[in-house]
């Protein structure tokens, strides 16, 4: 019940985001330089930023660049995991010691230390769409090992299940078992991975965007609007600055209730 | 497996971390744009014939294996190297840093436990109600750390510990919750709730012991997930600390402050590895 409810909501925030997006009178990097941190006014209802950029606009932007980008970056990473997983539960016992090794060691070290080490050795001349391009991409390649470790054990087990012995009898090989069989059998944990990996991606770009090293300007990020909190000219003109927290808030908190009752159901 | 073996074989894998974060640290670093940079070639007051040996200097750190010599030699000489942003000797930098954020991991922890056992115990022994009671920490999970620090700093209240501590309660509090579930849960505990034993006496000698190796377990964990929150935190309230030095050396690319952090922290990682195996070892010996 939980669960309709909160994507019933999360549907009518990107649907509302994206019929913001769509239909503005501005794009997100117009500066109306006339309106510099406007209050809410009829052009911008919940006023601009110190650059005279509309924030409905901006906010929307983020929202949905921030879903599409959490989104397939988590599914990049749990397909990488998937394979880094599959790949040790059917190699020799050394290859899987190996690759476990590695896996433990990237999950062992502070993720947002390496996110930020690995982020800020991106060119300074990246554009603002390579940028976010980028930072979702490091996100999906440090993001893998806890899950890898999951896939692993889950696919280790299946190896040895007597329906597995019954298949190789049959003469299938270890790509078709995988593919037809192990695939299938691991979905009820690869989907809650995945689910896990969205909010905490959100979480992680936006952090790295409240450091300056998030997705470049002009593009809108969460991480890009928090930084709008530090401005206290503009808190002081309008309560709308905190539109963008609010709104984070929320989306985390809808997708931390799909992983909550994911994990119930497991 | 006897205890020596164990431990040996997780101080093994401790030193493969410190030699994987070390090597990791300089591939990505040595291969960053802006390395070969140097703030010096554009100072008026170095002579051109400085400026070409410091070029000369730069060319020499071309190669990989070269740069890992150099810093080998420089932990060796137990100083770290010299820092290319700041020309003092690392671990004097370091060690200037690591009490001020020691400390700050050490309250931030501390205060972040006792939150989350004292709203744990009386909402893990509810029968109704309990989702409304663990709200609140659903929602502090949902703010990014950098989001809470701003909020502290806007409110004029709280501080860099207060920002780790409701961090700490909030990602343990889930954990902490469902032991205490299971624990209350267990035939034992419903016997000696049948024989009309207190609640408190119920905790105190019967759940709180059992529990106790696991809570060592999960204390030792909360130390990567302080040490990941530690340079928003620090950055945002400026704590001269290692996460702050950390994100000045990420900005400036310096090598040597760089690898000497990503080693101080595999080590406090690997350490804590070491601490809950040992904790988990003698629970079941």
């Amino acid at each position: 019940m939980t669960k309709r409810i909160a994507a019933v909501i999360l549907l009518l925030l990107i649907l509302g985001a994206s019929l913001v997006f769509c239909s503005a009178r501005y794009d997100y990097a117009y500066q109306d330089r006339d309106a510099i941190m406007a209050p809410s006014t009829a052009p911008h209802w919940t006023g601009t930023d110190e650059l005279g950029r509309d924030r409905t606009v901006r906010v929307a932007a983020a929202l949905l660049l921030g879903l599409t980008g959490a989104a397939a970056a988590a599914a990049i990473t749990t397909m990488i995991a998937a394979c880094f997983g599959l790949l040790a539960a059917f190699s020799p016992r050394w290859v899987a010691a190996i690759l476990m090794f590695h896996s433990d060691a990237f999950l062992s070290l502070p993720w947002l230390f390496l996110l930020m080490m690995a982020r800020s050795m991106l060119p300074l001349t990246a554009s603002p769409f390579e940028t976010a391009v980028a930072t979702f991409l490091i996100l999906a390649a440090l993001g893998w090992p806890a899950c890898a470790r999951a896939i692993y054990r889950g696919a280790a087990v299946l190896r040895s299940s007597e329906w597995m012995i019954q298949g190789h009898a049959c003469g299938l090989t270890t790509r078709q078992l995988i593919r037809l069989h192990i695939l299938p059998h691991l979905r009820p944990l690869l989907l809650p991975q995945f689910l896990i990996c969205v909010p905490a991606f959100i979480v992680a770009e936006a952090n790295l965007g409240a450091l300056g090293l998030g997705v470049g300007e002009p593009m809108p990020s969460w991480g890009a609007m928090l930084l709008e909190l530090d401005n206290s000219a503009l808190l002081a003109r309008s309560h709308w600055v905190y539109l963008p927290i609010v709104l984070l808030a929320a989306v985390l908190l809808i997708l931390e209730s799909f992983t909550s009752e994911v994990e119930t159901n497991a | 497996m006897s205890l020596p073996i164990t431990i040996a074989k997780q101080a093994g894998r401790t030193l493969l971390l410190l030699f994987f974060a070390a090597g990791g640290t300089i591939l990505l670093v040595r291969f960053a744009p802006g390395f070969f940079s140097d703030t010096r070639e554009m100072d008026a007051e170095y002579a051109q014939a400085a400026r070409a040996e410091i070029q000369e200097e730069n060319s020499r750190q071309q190669f990989i294996g070269r740069i890992a010599i150099q810093e080998m030699n420089s932990w060796l000489n137990g100083d770290f190297g010299l820092s290319r942003q700041y020309h003092v000797p690392v671990a004097q930098l370091i060690g200037a840093r690591v009490r001020v954020s020691a400390l700050l991991l050490a309250e931030g922890i501390f205060h972040g436990w006792l939150l989350a056992i004292c709203a744990a115990l009386p909402i893990s022994a509810l029968r109704k109600g309990a989702a409304l009671w663990r709200l609140p920490f659903t929602i502090l999970l949902s703010i990014p750390t950098a989001a809470m620090a701003t909020a502290c700093i806007l409110a004029d209240a709280g501080g860099p510990v207060l920002v780790l501590s409701l961090l700490i309660a909030a990602r343990e509090f889930n954990f902490l919750r469902s032991l205490l579930e299971g624990a209350w849960r267990s035939p034992h505990l419903l016997q000696g709730r049948a024989q009309g034993m207190s609640p408190r006496a119920l905790m105190t000698l019967h759940i709180l012991p059992n529990i106790a190796p696991q809570l060592c377990a999960l204390t030792t964990l909360s130390i990567v997930t302080a040490l990941g929150a530690l340079v928003p935190i620090e950055v945002i309230f400026t704590v001269p600390g290692v996460g702050q030095l950390a994100w000045s050396a990420v900005l400036n690319r310096d090598l040597p402050v760089l690898v000497a952090v990503s080693l101080l922290m595999a080590c406090v990682v690997g350490f804590a590895g070491m601490l809950s195996t040992h904790t988990v070892t003698l629970e079941a010996a």
